[in-house]
């Protein structure tokens, strides 16, 4: 099945003798037009998780399936093509280039697979159209406010039109209505392309937009109790 | 070239400043060079343009025109081996030179004597004026620049310390040896002069300080084997013989080394702080998927470029400051050095970046994730 499948996950970091399990078991499908959330106190394990779906760690055991193929058997020149063709991150702030223009920071994207096409540079601009920057195409990041950087690096993670859309902590530094807004559009964007998307975050007010939401304590991951309110019915 | 472009017309001052070091570097590299070939030139200007390939000596004078006293009549000798096209002797002398009816020190002029016969490929080309006579030994050459002393066609000079007297009839241009302006005489002449003093010949039979030798496979140990007394050498090492030479040589060689290791360190330090400065970006760059050689030819680009304007700029200046050096200065620009010079410092300074490069591959994507800045 398409999406993306993480089965008995487990990663276990040495140190110095000392052996301490971030993740045990980890097992979590998320299908296309799926937006799920794990949610967790800091240290939790939840960047552990988040790295390894996103190919950014190898888990110690278990499998991280991304359109049926395990990307803990890939090398790591193929991971990082995968990442680029794959897997849209949003990241926490600061994310940007700070020389790139808006425009530019979606384009270097593309220029990391090749060239740029004139269809990726209207796809760019539609994309930047439908977060609501339209009409900041040539601006710097510094120009811009945290919410619309984050706009800018939603809009980057869906430039490869990529399976997965992974993110981490992307409301941290925005105030509670900008933090709204930019789960609001990241879940718009996931339903309307159709991806499987999973947020990291410890906000829970932000869980009203997530179609399913995990827990993660002392790298342990379940299905939390509460699901959101208008979520319950299609579940039940 | 995507960022390396776009990073540099954003961070225009930074990358303004190093590109004036760079500037800097390469036009003192420039003009070190242009000094050097210069400072060559006038010590061994002669050499370096007769159609020779090798240089017999007396044994033991260290392929210096100084010490070594041979004798002409081994000539017919020389000839005769194999790959000898042509051998010409050559006497040096340093003199001292006034235009007749001139006194005092101003109107001195230090001059190198350089005895030869007429006709052989020791002798230059006049630019003006008629080529040697072997029937007149009064007549000579003179560098052209001894014009500025007022020195004319037809003129005659006296030699200090000397009765002798000659008139010029030709004028010959860049021919210099020792340093000093050539003066290009008869053989019987030279000898006059040069071994003014009884028995400073040392009995040697029509004597003479060197003979050089036409032919490129010539073997020098057959013929230092066969005759008696002499050394054989290249015409490199007879100009690396010449007074001073290596070791002006060698002083402008090591001021230009000293500057390509500088120039090395300036761009790799530079570029290593730069990319020190932005790991966070290229870590988040890597987990939205961007391959180590894009980041890597990223920074390639950008020390390319920057070095390429540099050099290119510093090579202008370089022309730009050699037309302004006073005329006597001893300074000429070979293109085929300026070149040489650009290519080396290029390559330097992008050999330096890979430091940077090597430091990019190992930024972990990894740190993109959890961070809360």
């Amino acid at each position: 099945m398409s999406g993306i499948t993480l089965r008995n996950v487990t990663k276990v970091y040495e140190e110095g003798g000392n052996s301490f399990t971030a993740l045990k078991n980890a097992s979590i499908t998320v299908s296309p037009g799926e937006f799920a959330a794990v949610i967790g106190p800091s240290g939790s394990g939840k960047s552990t998780f988040l790295s390894i779906a996103g190919a950014l760690l190898r888990p110690t055991s278990g499998e991280v399936l991304v359109n049926n193929t395990d990307i803990t058997k890939l090398s790591a020149k193929k991971l990082s093509r995968f990442r680029l063709e794959k897997i849209g991150f949003i990241l926490q702030t600061s994310n940007l280039v700070p020389y790139l223009t808006v425009l530019d920071q979606l384009l270097v994207v593309k220029k990391m697979k090749g060239k740029i096409s004139k269809e990726d540079r209207e796809y760019a601009k539609q994309l930047l159209g439908e977060v609501g920057l339209g009409g900041k195409l040539h601006k710097y990041s510094d120009q811009l406010s945290g919410g619309e950087r984050q706009r800018v690096a939603i809009a980057r993670a869906f430039m490869n039109d990529p399976d997965i859309i992974l993110a981490d902590e992307p409301t941290a530094s925005l105030d509670s209505k900008r933090a709204f807004e930019v789960v609001e559009l990241i879940a718009k964007e996931v339903k309307a392309r159709n991806k499987a998307a999973i947020m990291v975050t410890h906000d829970e007010r932000m869980l009203k937009y997530c179609d399913r939401i995990y827990e993660m304590e002392d790298g342990v991951l379940s299905l939390a109790e509460n699901q959101p309110l208008n979520k319950v019915n299609e579940l039940s | 070239m995507f960022l390396a472009l776009r990073e540099i017309k954003h961070a225009k001052t930074r990358f303004f400043l190093i590109s004036t070091i760079l500037i800097l570097i390469s036009w003192l590299v420039f003009i070190l060079s242009g000094l050097g070939n210069g400072l060559a030139n006038l010590s061994a200007a002669t050499f370096k343009r007769i159609d020779a390939h090798y240089a017999v000596f007396e044994d033991g004078a260290r392929h210096s025109t100084l010490r070594s006293v041979i004798s002409e009549n081994m000539i017919d000798d020389l000839e005769r081996f194999e790959n000898v096209e042509a051998a010409a002797p050559l006497g040096t002398h340093t003199a001292v030179v006034l235009k007749e009816g001139t006194s005092g020190d101003d109107a001195k002029i230090d001059v190198s004597l350089l005895g030869i016969n007429p006709g052989t490929f020791m002798e230059p080309k006049v630019t003006e004026g008629k080529q040697l006579d072997a029937n007149n030994d009064e007549g000579v050459l003179v560098n052209a620049v001894l014009k500025d002393n007022g020195i004319e066609l037809g003129d005659y000079l006296e030699v200090e310390g000397s009765d002798e007297k000659f008139k010029v009839i030709g004028f010959v241009e860049n021919e210099s040896f020792n340093h000093l302006p050539a003066i290009f005489t008869t053989m019987d002449m030279w000898r006059t002069i040069h071994f003014a003093a009884p028995g400073s010949d040392r009995g040697v039979e029509k004597p003479v300080n060197a003979i050089m030798l036409r032919g490129e496979n010539i073997e020098p140990e057959t013929i230092d084997q066969a005759i008696d007394g002499i050394e054989t050498v290249t015409k490199k090492d007879a100009i690396n013989g010449i007074p001073g030479f290596t070791a002006e040589n060698g002083t402008i060689m090591m001021m230009l080394s000293f500057l390509f290791v500088i120039s090395a360190f300036v761009i790799a330090v530079f570029f290593y702080v730069l990319t020190l400065q932005k790991t966070n970006q290229f870590g988040v760059m890597k987990a939205i998927g961007a391959s180590n050689g894009f980041l890597g030819k990223s920074i390639i680009a950008q020390v390319s470029i920057i070095s390429f304007i540099s050099i290119a700029i510093g090579v202008a200046l370089t022309y730009a400051t050699a037309a302004v050096f006073p005329e006597g200065m001893p300074f000429s620009l070979d293109e085929k050095l300026i070149i040489t010079y650009s290519i080396v410092l290029f390559a330097v300074s992008v050999l330096s970046s890979l430091i940077s490069v090597r430091k990019v591959t190992k930024i972990d994507p990894l740190q993109a994730i959890g961070r809360v800045e």
